[in-house]
């Protein structure tokens, strides 16, 4: 019997992996998607993370690939690779709902966004939409309209929001990579509770043209994917400047190189904030993938005093810019909101404007505290929760001794650094059968080669792994790869 | 604080209708937004610390671009 993880069509077979079997002829990209449709539609309804299956272009993809293969033309690295993206991304044919009810109204979009396009020029095939919390703002995963994204590793909890279909596709074995955003900690948060590999890059680097946003100020794009190799892959398919993005640098693509190893990197783990708002599970996360870094190179201990006040600022600035953005719907649409977004919505509206100049300042000098650090350390760690997954419909969140409401506060370790625009890869430290958590690693700004290095020597010191989830019964092997 | 005469005032300013029902909740996040707005007082702010317009980059007509 063949070994599921050598199985192309496998739920856990990788992206690199997949992409080898079909530029090698010994799968088709048509057979890998119609399995990887199947098992969508199989497991969804469980775990609700796709909103939209877009079958019959998946299937138009892959045909187009299989064609190329068998006229011998060069097939890109993602050949064959089934990719899912966060809703609020554009994709033809389909009005970009955001988690919204409103936005179901809007006109199908004229064309992909530009991610999705270097997704397919690379070979990646687009399975369909992945549900997220309304409008973005969200760290739960949970949505009125389209109900919540559940845990693959406990069906009872929550996923994280808001990129919640991403964290959930992906750990469930329904996306090898998918796409999402992460605004305050969008990909970060569902990342380490749903135990995947998620890319933050800096502000600026990923093109986010042809997606409804959030907070033009904050709002970055990534990838998730089980391993580092295929976060780096679809990373490297995706950079590139952009002139319809007003914020996207006009640097060329460099490619990762993961394996490069962290020898001679100074690596720091974060205290104060980081480890006074983290639960045991979370330090001892931390713990684990500073032990692994010991073993070869130099990791200190600092704090980077500025995070609180770095977080408040990105507060205050997705509060009042996101109000603002939307204050059109919020006076015509209000009943159509989602009870759990609408009263923030309507506060941040309300709020003085000199709260929002203030909180932009703040992050300017917040940045120029993290360079600060950036002149001793290469790398610092921090844990990406504070906790695991809670139970679904959760409230509150119990941290350092106080109950706190639970969805302003489920990022308060991650959003310190996107407010300041730093890139961060969330690599799961978690035994199998036991509920995931992540670990942050944040680099210096345009470094996210560093951050994607940290967590490639994560994996293979056997520290960090997107296990699968229990609940998702094994694939049959295939008698015979042909 | 006042919540429901700051919560009056401000949305009467910007034409915002708030119904009773999400008043508690308007209240609540408005608070938990001072408490935020207080942490950001107590930063030493210098007066060259700017960053007020993030992104504001007019476009070059089409022609310079040649």
């Amino acid at each position: 019997m063949l070994d599921p993880m050598d199985d192309p069509t496998s739920p856990w077979s990788s992206a690199a992996q997949i992409a080898a079997a079909v530029r090698g002829g010994h799968v088709s990209a048509v057979e890998i998607t119609r399995t990887a449709l199947e098992r969508v539609q199989s497991h969804n309804p469980r775990i609700n993370a796709y909103t939209d299956l877009t079958a019959g272009r998946a299937l138009r993809e892959a045909a187009a690939i299989d064609r190329a293969q068998a006229a011998g033309q060069p097939l890109g690295p993602l050949a064959g690779v089934p990719f899912a993206v966060k809703n609020l991304f554009d994709v033809k044919g389909l009005p970009t709902r955001a988690g919204a009810r409103i936005n179901r109204e809007l006109v199908p979009a004229e064309r992909d966004a530009t991610l999705i396009s270097r997704m397919n020029q690379a070979g990646a095939v687009l399975l369909g939409t992945l549900n997220m919390g309304e409008y973005a703002y969200d760290f739960t995963g949970e949505n009125a309209h389209d109900g919540p994204c559940r845990n693959p590793h406990d069906l009872s909890r929550m996923s994280g929001g808001s990129s919640s279909g991403c964290g959930a596709a992906t750990a469930a074995g329904l996306a090898p990579i998918s796409l999402g955003s992460d605004t305050n900690g969008s990909l970060r948060v569902p990342a380490s509770l749903c135990g995947v590999f998620s890319l933050k890059p800096t502000y600026g680097r990923l093109s986010r043209a042809g997606t409804f946003p959030f907070v033009d100020s904050l709002d970055h794009l990534g990838p998730m994917a089980r391993s580092t190799q295929d976060l780096a892959l679809a990373y490297d398919a995706m950079q590139g400047p952009d002139p319809a993005d007003h914020a996207c640098a006009d640097l060329p693509p460099r490619a990762s190189d993961p394996m490069a190893g962290i020898r001679g990197l100074k690596i720091a783990v974060l205290d104060g904030w980081f480890h006074d708002n983290a639960d045991d599970l979370a330090r001892d996360a931390v713990a684990a993938a500073a032990a692994a870094f010991a073993g070869v190179t130099k990791v200190s201990v600092a704090s980077f005093d500025a995070a609180e006040a770095a977080r408040a600022a990105a507060y205050l600035v997705t509060n009042s810019e996101s109000a603002g953005f939307h204050l059109d719907r919020l006076r015509g649409r209000i009943k159509d909101y989602d009870p759990d977004t609408r009263d923030r919505f309507l506060a941040g509206a309300l709020l003085p404007a000199a709260w929002a100049s203030r909180a932009q300042r703040v992050r300017h000098w917040g940045l120029q505290q993290a360079l600060e650090l950036f002149r001793s350390y290469d790398l610092l760690l921090a844990p990406a929760t504070p906790c695991a997954a809670p139970l679904s419909g959760s409230k509150t969140l119990r941290l350092a001794g106080q109950d706190l409401a639970l969805r302003p506060n489920l990022g308060l370790l991650s959003q310190p650094f996107s407010s300041i625009g730093l890139p961060v890869v969330t690599a799961p430290i978690f035994a199998p059968d036991t509920l995931p958590i992540g670990v942050q690693l944040i680099a210096a700004p345009w470094r996210e080669d560093l951050t994607l290095r940290a967590a490639a020597f994560l994996e293979t010191s056997e520290t960090a792994a997107a296990y699968p989830p229990t609940v998702i019964p094994p694939a049959p092997a295939r008698a015979r790869l042909h | 604080m006042d919540h429901d005469a700051y919560i009056d005032a401000a949305s009467a300013m910007v034409g915002l209708t708030i119904a009773g029902e999400y008043r508690p909740g308007v209240a609540r996040f408005l608070a938990v937004a001072a408490e935020m707005a207080a942490i950001l007082e107590a930063v030493p702010l210098d007066d060259a610390e700017l960053a007020l317009a993030p992104v504001y980059r007019p476009p070059f007509p089409k022609a310079e671009h040649a």
